[in-house]
């Protein structure tokens, strides 16, 4: 059982803030899906749990079972076990997914040992999970999340479409096993049948020892994976958190009453 | 005309300085007939007639030969003899051992150290052995072509130094309709402060089919003028990889030309990894119509390296096919050029042809010039060309690292990523597989 706590976090670019003071709290065994209009920060807040440098943190903090990661760098929190699945994935030319993920499973398992990642310059191809076994693994995994098995010898990304990206970031999360996970907008620019495959994907993988924050814009993914908490997200930080029915009432009546009932002082400004 | 018989020791320790005379004992220590220590003199004289490269020419604008001097170098090498398989240094064993070939010639110290042959090629007609050997076996075959016809003496400086003073080289004859099914392996490993002069001559008959490897190195605090020659007759396919993995303190001239016939099909792969500098001048010259070229480069210059490729497509011929890419990573306060030019005669319509050259900076104070070209001198063809410059994306090493990838993993991912289009097009899977260690390990240092 693990605790993702996020709090008081502000951060900024450059000078802007953008992220006000958010407070949300993960825990493994739950899953927590986040809806907040277009700029309001759902992606700055993901960026910043998964270590990217580009961000300062002004105030406040992250803690994974109580202790702050911001110190950090992103392979090390990959490797504590936190992953994100990116709203908008790089495509990275020459660089096939088999082969880049082969490295990351074998770093996320410690397959890579201590004296090995003082070597990771090294010969690519050493401290790795053995090629066979990885293949295995992979092919079925492939198979179990609709990813057409030519994809792992694809370079990343070139030439996916919008859906395939997709279904590939969740393809790494089921390879990878993290403890917590952050789906940033997974459901978005997907069909009907990849939607089935991706909720089917993540509520086989939504289990006792995992947690998920799933930010999206549309309550229908919720229909397939089933929340525990809905938060809403405003302005850089969380103005109300509920059960499904926060996800109902957004897709009813949008952002408008939010904003309204920020003035009024209804929800904490 | 006055030949020496000396003892070879003799006729270097003799030779102070590069002169007529140094070519004479050259030939001399090689015992070679009179007609090639004729070219070797004709050479001299070319040599002596071309000028020194100049800032000024438009070839050597970038490229400068600044503290280069001749003087520095004993002029050409000693031959030591033989070696068993057991008494080879275990660098070149390794690089023997590195893939499956079907014959092999190692050069060290201007000469043959180890050959073996694990096919018989004889049976079939094929001829790979080691130049010096040819001229005095198939002296028809090799005046025939030796610098005759894809690459002259007078082509440039180097390439007439070259004639005159030419030590180590492969003569490789692969007749009609002949295929050679493993790659042919020349490894030269070049002594310190020494001139060498390397040289590749491939004669391919109509429709024969060969993949041949050289590998280079060594070459501490010395300078190599290479000349490389292919010769492909009508529907003869070729694969040809030049890897230039020479010391840092290396002076490196390279000129090669392929000579193409119709409907032949020939990839070449040039490497070219090692040197303090590196000229090298590459032509495909499309003779015969239907031929189909491509030309790939990789070079990853480190420190204070200087790599300087300059290309030519020329396409004198109708429906011909070429295509060229080169791409290269810089560290440190390296520096390359690209310069190439796809050169379309008047009449060869439907010329189809490329040219890209990619550059990944990985250090600000490293520095890529790349100058494509088009002389186009017909109207109905298809010419493109394109350079970029661009450093490893933030955001691509963020997505690695978010994955679990160290950032030094990362990059090295990224900057292979980006090698990886010309790695995708090396024939011969051990080749890969080693041009994969030298990018880790510069990436690394
Ligand atoms: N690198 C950056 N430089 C400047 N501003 C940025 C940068 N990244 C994000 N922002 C700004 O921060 C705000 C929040 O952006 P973010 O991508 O987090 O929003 P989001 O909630 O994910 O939106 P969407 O629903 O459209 O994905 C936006 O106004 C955006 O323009
Ligand atoms: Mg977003």
């Amino acid at each position: 059982m693990s605790t993702l706590a996020i709090q008081n976090l502000h951060v900024a670019i450059g000078d802007t803030e953008i992220l006000k003071g958010v407070d949300l709290t993960l825990h493994s065994g739950e899953i927590h899906a986040m809806m907040g209009p277009n700029g309001s920060g759902k992606s700055t807040l993901s960026y910043v749990v998964a270590g990217h440098p580009h961000y300062k943190v002004t105030q406040g903090d992250i803690l994974l079972d109580g202790e702050s990661i911001l110190d950090m760098e992103a392979d090390e929190r990959a490797r504590t076990g936190i992953f994100l699945a990116f709203q908008y994935p790089v495509s990275i030319p020459g660089v096939s997914v088999a082969n880049f993920l082969r490295t990351a499973v074998s770093n996320v398992r410690g397959y890579t040992t201590k004296e090995a990642d003082s070597n990771a310059n090294g010969v690519i191809g050493s401290n790795l999970m053995p090629m066979r076994e990885f293949r295995r693994e992979l092919n079925t995994k492939m198979k179990e999340f609709n990813v057409d098995s030519s994809f792992a010898r694809r370079y990343l990304n070139e030439g996916f479409s919008g859906g395939e990206k997709k279904r590939t970031e969740v393809l790494q999360m089921a390879m990878l096993e993290p403890k917590f996970a952050i789906l940033d907008e997974s459901d978005s620019g997907l069909d009907i049948d990849a939607l089935q495959v991706v909720s089917d994907g993540i509520n086989k993988l939504a289990t006792e020892d995992r947690g998920f924050l799933l930010i999206t814009h549309y309550q229908r993914i919720l229909n397939f994976v089933k929340p525990d908490y809905v938060s809403i997200f405003f302005g850089g930080r969380i103005v109300k958190t509920g059960g499904p029915e926060v996800a109902h009432m957004l897709e009813e009546r949008g952002y408008n009453w939010v904003e309204e009932e920020l003035v009024a002082g209804i929800v904490p400004a | 005309m006055t030949v020496l018989i000396k003892e070879p020791k003799e006729i270097v320790e003799a030779t102070a300085g590069f002169s007529q005379e140094t070519v004479r004992q050259a030939s001399a220590a090689k015992d070679e007939p009179a007609w090639m220590l004729d070219l070797r003199l004709r050479a001299w004289q070319t040599f002596e007639s071309l000028p020194w490269p100049k800032p000024t020419d438009e070839d050597w604008r970038r490229t400068r030969l600044t503290s280069f001097n001749l003087d520095n170098y004993t002029p050409f090498a000693t031959p030591g003899g033989t070696l068993g398989l057991d008494e080879l240094d275990p660098i070149l064993l390794n690089a023997l051992d590195e893939m499956d070939s079907s014959a092999s010639l190692l050069y060290r110290d201007g000469g043959v150290i180890y050959s073996r042959e694990n096919q018989d090629l004889k049976q079939q007609g094929i001829i790979f052995t080691d130049l010096q050997t040819a001229v005095k076996q198939h002296p028809e075959l090799v005046r025939r072509y030796f610098m005759t016809e894809a690459v002259k003496p007078d082509a440039n400086k180097f390439t007439a130094l070259h004639a005159a003073l030419w030590d180590t080289g492969s003569f490789i004859f692969v007749p009609s309709n002949t295929k050679v099914v493993l790659p042919l392996q020349a490894i030269l490993y070049q002594g310190e402060r020494v001139g060498g002069y390397h040289h590749t001559l491939l004669v391919a008959e109509e429709g024969a089919e060969v993949t041949v490897v050289d590998d280079l190195l060594g070459a501490k605090n010395s300078f190599q003028a290479t000349v490389v020659e292919l010769i492909l007759k009508d529907n003869a396919q070729v694969r040809y990889m030049n890897l230039q993995d020479f010391e840092h303190t290396a002076w490196n001239f390279l000129t090669g030309s392929a000579v193409m016939g119709k409907d032949t099909d020939l990839r070449w792969i040039q490497v070219s990894w090692g040197s303090r500098l590196t000229k090298a001048f590459l032509d495909l010259d499309m003779r015969g119509e239907g031929g189909h070229g491509e030309l790939l480069g990789l070079y990853f210059p480190t420190r204070r390296q200087h790599i300087d490729h300059q290309t030519l497509q020329l396409h004198r011929v109708p429906n011909c096919f070429s295509d060229l890419l080169f791409n290269g990573a810089l560290k440190h306060r390296a520096r390359s050029v690209y310069m190439g030019i796809i050169k379309v005669l008047p009449g060869a319509q439907k010329t189809d042809a490329f040219q890209r050259n990619g550059n990944l900076i990985l250090d600000s104070s490293a520095r890529a010039d790349s100058i494509p070209g088009l002389e186009i001198e017909a109207d109905d063809v298809r010419c493109t060309h394109a350079a970029t410059a661009a450093q490893v994306e933030d955001e691509y090493v963020f997505y690695l690292m978010a994955r679990g990838l160290t950032r030094p993993q990362a990059e090295r991912m990224i900057v292979q990523g980006f090698l990886q289009k010309v790695l995708d097009r090396v024939p011969v899977e051990s080749v890969v597989h080693k041009l994969e260690k030298v990018i880790a390990r510069k990436i690394s240092r």
